[in-house]
């Protein structure tokens, strides 16, 4: 050795009987938790030092044979997660008990056993915000608490905060967690196609923007009913006769620009956090916008105004796309790329579906059937969107879901009948009009 | 003699030549060092020794075979400078020097007198004579704070009916000591873990524990603070922070115990305190000054790579701090405080065992993308 002790040493303090190594006593109680979407797992190790060993020992080996049996340290274990109450948002959760783990009584004695145990806790659903309560009433006066967080290994879900009180037996984690299940309709389809989406590169997004529009029907309700009085002339306060093909087919792409020009501006907003509002209203808000283009395809209330409307509702329809193109938890440079494949899959699907319609749209026009179909679309709009918005801010089920849904898994017979009406009704029309001589 | 002093200095050049390749060649690198040290203390050993000492470079028990408590409480693998004789326990301490700076093998060599000290004064293993067990320090009456019957001297021998000082440290190499494929030297006891894996000229420390019972000594009329650098820089870093920063920094609940300590490997705990993009860059540099406390034990070149990782990261490094803001000069701060990065967890944890916390220390050094050099091999 280099060093030569050779004075004696002077200890500051008085060391001689407490100078240990081990835990005197004190009972220590450290938790580390990791969090999962659906489930909390926790780690527990207990030391009990020396002067509560012996208290500890006989409430472990509760026969006092100097044995802890496997029953004895179930029962034990079963008492230490009764000693806790655990909470997520504000609902109680039972701890289960997953492993236990004892040491041999002489090593406790010297407060240098741990006890391990190890409990699991499944969590009730919730909104991305969450916040998990652990509080610990170890009976034991002596306790001295530790408790931590993991970084969880699920990206989507984000710890906000950690509040603890002074001993830490009261212990507060707020967290946000994304991509969950959710109560929207969106929510729902969202936790469908999840699972596919995990590798997702530029025509993942691309095919997603498209699938937002060709099922996410409220976005394409909104736009049809838009495009419903488009080939029509304002006689007073009702819809009177066609206009002109020419004319029809510039409204119709007024109004679908329009709409995209809105729903881009603010995704990219949202995307990027410089807008944030909450999903449920802007969802209540998506509905009314139907009961509007509804209400207008009935009576006219915005007449010639229609492109800047669809602007404006387009607004509130990017607030939506930007929560699901959210939760993807893009980073900076990919949510470019995403915004931009996301937005031309959107686009890509509405020329399909405007394509698809608008030749219908202006051979029925031009005839007098066309008002059963601006009429019965508009009255279906409306019951629709009041189902929505009823659904939306109560939170209660209606079959809205149901009878739009199977609607729009016919779409594309729908669009076909549609189309062969159109044209028989134009041809009788036309012939109509050829034989009367006016 | 033109001829004669030509090829004289010929000659002369040519072992200069010679002499100058091979002290090139062996003293190239720290590796090369380390290895050269390694292999004469095994060559000291016994058949017997070697085998103890020896384990294979993935025996994952041994590797996570280290504690803060004494010999007698967890057993370490290896054998311990106690079962050496004068020889051999030369050669290891060479060893354990060979992969340490010269502050870091002070610091280590400070814990184990420290431990000594604590021999000394302590029942345990001490010479035969009354133990200063009672202090009067307590209340009489107060039974339930003296330990129970069997600790410390009296205890079935373990290490040789001994507890404490500075000969019940256990060395012990995982794998071949090789300049090529990678190889672990674990040197610790009481209070002391280190965990140095060797993989070509890289030089991982991570899990290291070091810890001081007492905390503060003397020794030949000077006092000693084995972990007292760590304690003044972690004290000053505190200081130099404003009210806002403090505000961050200062965590709101006590912190009874070291969080990651033995057996708590490769967790990763959610950062908290105050982050070091928050911080001057004087405060920045302090922050560093701190880790390097930990950083700089290992020998000079494996330390240089490590601070440069780390300052890489400094802006995602975090500083906490809990229990009391001020100190007495010359003493070791009661407090606990912990920094954390992408590739680092320091803890520095006052033990509040009956006596002073300042006095009893247990540190972490952790990286937990990479202990035992886990993430290293995998590269």
């Amino acid at each position: 050795m280099r060093l030569r002790i050779v004075t004696t040493a002077v200890l500051l303090f008085c060391l001689g009987g407490v100078a240990f190594a081990h835990r005197l006593d004190e009972y220590l109680q450290a938790t580390i938790i990791s969090v999962d979407k659906d489930h909390v797992q926790a780690s527990m190790r207990m030391i009990p030092g020396v002067s509560v060993a012996s208290f500890v020992i006989a409430s472990i080996d509760t026969d006092g044979d100097g044995v802890i049996s496997p029953a004895e340290q179930r029962a034990y274990a079963e008492r230490v997660l009764g000693d806790l109450s655990l909470t997520a948002d504000g609902k109680s959760v039972k701890p289960r008990l997953v492993s236990a783990d004892f040491p041999q009584i002489e090593l406790m004695r010297e407060g240098l056993g741990e006890i391990h145990i190890e409990f699991t806790a499944d969590l009730p659903h919730g909104g991305p915000n969450r916040r998990l309560i652990l509080e610990s009433h170890n009976p034991n006066r002596k306790a001295v608490y530790l408790v931590n967080c993991l970084v969880p290994r699920d990206p989507d879900i984000r710890i906000v905060a950690q509040n603890r009180n002074e001993q830490q037996s009261f212990y507060e984690l707020d967290y946000v967690q994304s991509g969950g299940p959710s109560d929207s309709i969106f929510g729902k389809w969202w936790a469908n196609v999840r699972g596919s989406i995990s590798a997702l590169g530029f025509a993942g997004i691309f095919r997603l923007g498209m699938r937002h529009i060709a099922e996410g029907t409220d976005h394409l309700l909104f736009l049809l009913v838009m495009l419903l009085p488009a080939p029509l002339i304002v006689s007073g306060s009702r819809w009177a006769g066609f206009a002109d093909v020419r004319c029809s087919v510039l409204r119709i792409l007024k109004i679908v620009t329009a709409f995209t020009v809105g729903h881009s501006i603010t995704l990219a907003l949202a995307a990027f956090g410089i807008v944030r509002v909450p999903s449920r209203p802007i969802e209540v808000l998506i509905a009314v916008s139907i009961l509007v283009s509804a209400v207008h395809a009935l009576r006219p209330i915005f007449p010639g105004k229609e492109a800047g409307i669809a602007a404006f509702f387009g607004l509130i329809h990017g607030l939506a796309f930007a929560a699901t193109l959210g939760e993807l938890g893009l980073g900076r440079w990919e949510r470019v790329a995403g915004i931009l494949a996301f937005n031309l899959g959107i686009e890509t699907m509405q020329m399909v579906v405007v394509a698809v319609t608008m030749p219908s749209l202006v051979l029925l026009s031009r005839t007098r059937a066309y008002s059963f179909l601006r009429i019965g679309g508009a009255i279906f709009a409306a019951f629709a969107s009041a189902g929505w918005i009823v659904e939306r801010l109560t939170g209660v089920h209606s079959s809205v879901d149901v009878v739009v849904g199977a609607v729009a898994h016919q779409a594309v017979w729908i669009a076909g009948v549609l189309f062969l009406i159109s044209l028989g009704c134009w041809r009788v029309q036309n012939l109509r009009s050829a034989s009367v001589p006016m | 003699m033109n001829v004669f002093s030509g090829r004289m200095l010929r000659g002369i050049a040519a072992v200069a030549a010679i002499w100058l390749s091979m002290t090139a060649a062996t003293d190239q690198t720290a590796t090369s060092r380390i290895v050269r040290a390694a292999n004469a203390f095994l060559s000291t050993l016994s058949e017997k020794q070697r085998q103890s000492v020896l384990y294979s470079f993935d025996d994952e028990q041994q590797r996570a075979r280290w504690s803060n408590f004494p010999t007698t409480f967890v057993t370490r693998g290896g054998i311990s400078l106690k079962e050496m004789n004068a020889t051999q326990r030369a050669a290891a301490m060479a060893l354990v020097s060979s992969a340490l700076s010269a502050k870091g093998f002070e610091k280590v060599q400070q814990i184990m007198e420290g431990d000594e000290v604590l021999r000394r004064t302590d029942r345990g293993g001490g010479p035969p004579g009354p133990p200063p067990r009672d202090n009067g320090h307590r209340p009489p009456g107060d039974n339930d704070h003296r330990p129970p019957p069997g600790f410390g001297g009296n205890r079935p021998p373990m290490g040789g009916g001994q507890t404490f000082g500075k000969e019940l440290y256990y060395i012990s190499i995982l794998g071949t000591p090789s300049e090529k494929t990678p190889w672990m030297l674990q040197f610790g006891g009481h209070h002391l873990a280190l965990n140095i894996t060797i993989a070509g000229e890289r030089g991982v420390l991570t899990p290291t524990l070091t810890g001081a019972q007492p905390a503060l000594y003397t020794m030949n009329g000077k006092t000693v603070r084995p972990l007292g650098a760590e304690s003044d820089k972690g004290f000053a870093l505190l200081q130099a922070l404003d009210d806002k920063q403090r505000k961050q920094a200062i965590l709101s609940y006590e912190l009874a115990d070291l969080v990651l300590g033995p057996g708590q490997d490769g967790k990763t705990i959610v950062p908290e305190g105050l982050k070091a993009s928050e911080m001057t860059d004087h405060q920045r540099a302090m922050l560093l000054d701190v880790i390097s406390e930990w950083a700089g034990i290992i020998h000079e070149s494996a330390a240089a790579a490590r601070m440069a990782e780390l300052k890489a990261d400094i802006n995602e490094t975090w500083f906490a701090w809990s229990g009391p803001t001020t100190v007495i000069p010359g003493k070791n701060i009661t407090a606990y405080y912990r920094i954390q990065g992408p590739h680092l967890v320091i803890e520095y944890a006052p033990q509040t065992l009956g006596g002073d916390p300042g006095l009893h220390v247990h540190t972490m050094y952790r990286d937990p993308t990479n202990d035992y050099g886990k993430g290293l091999l995998k590269e």
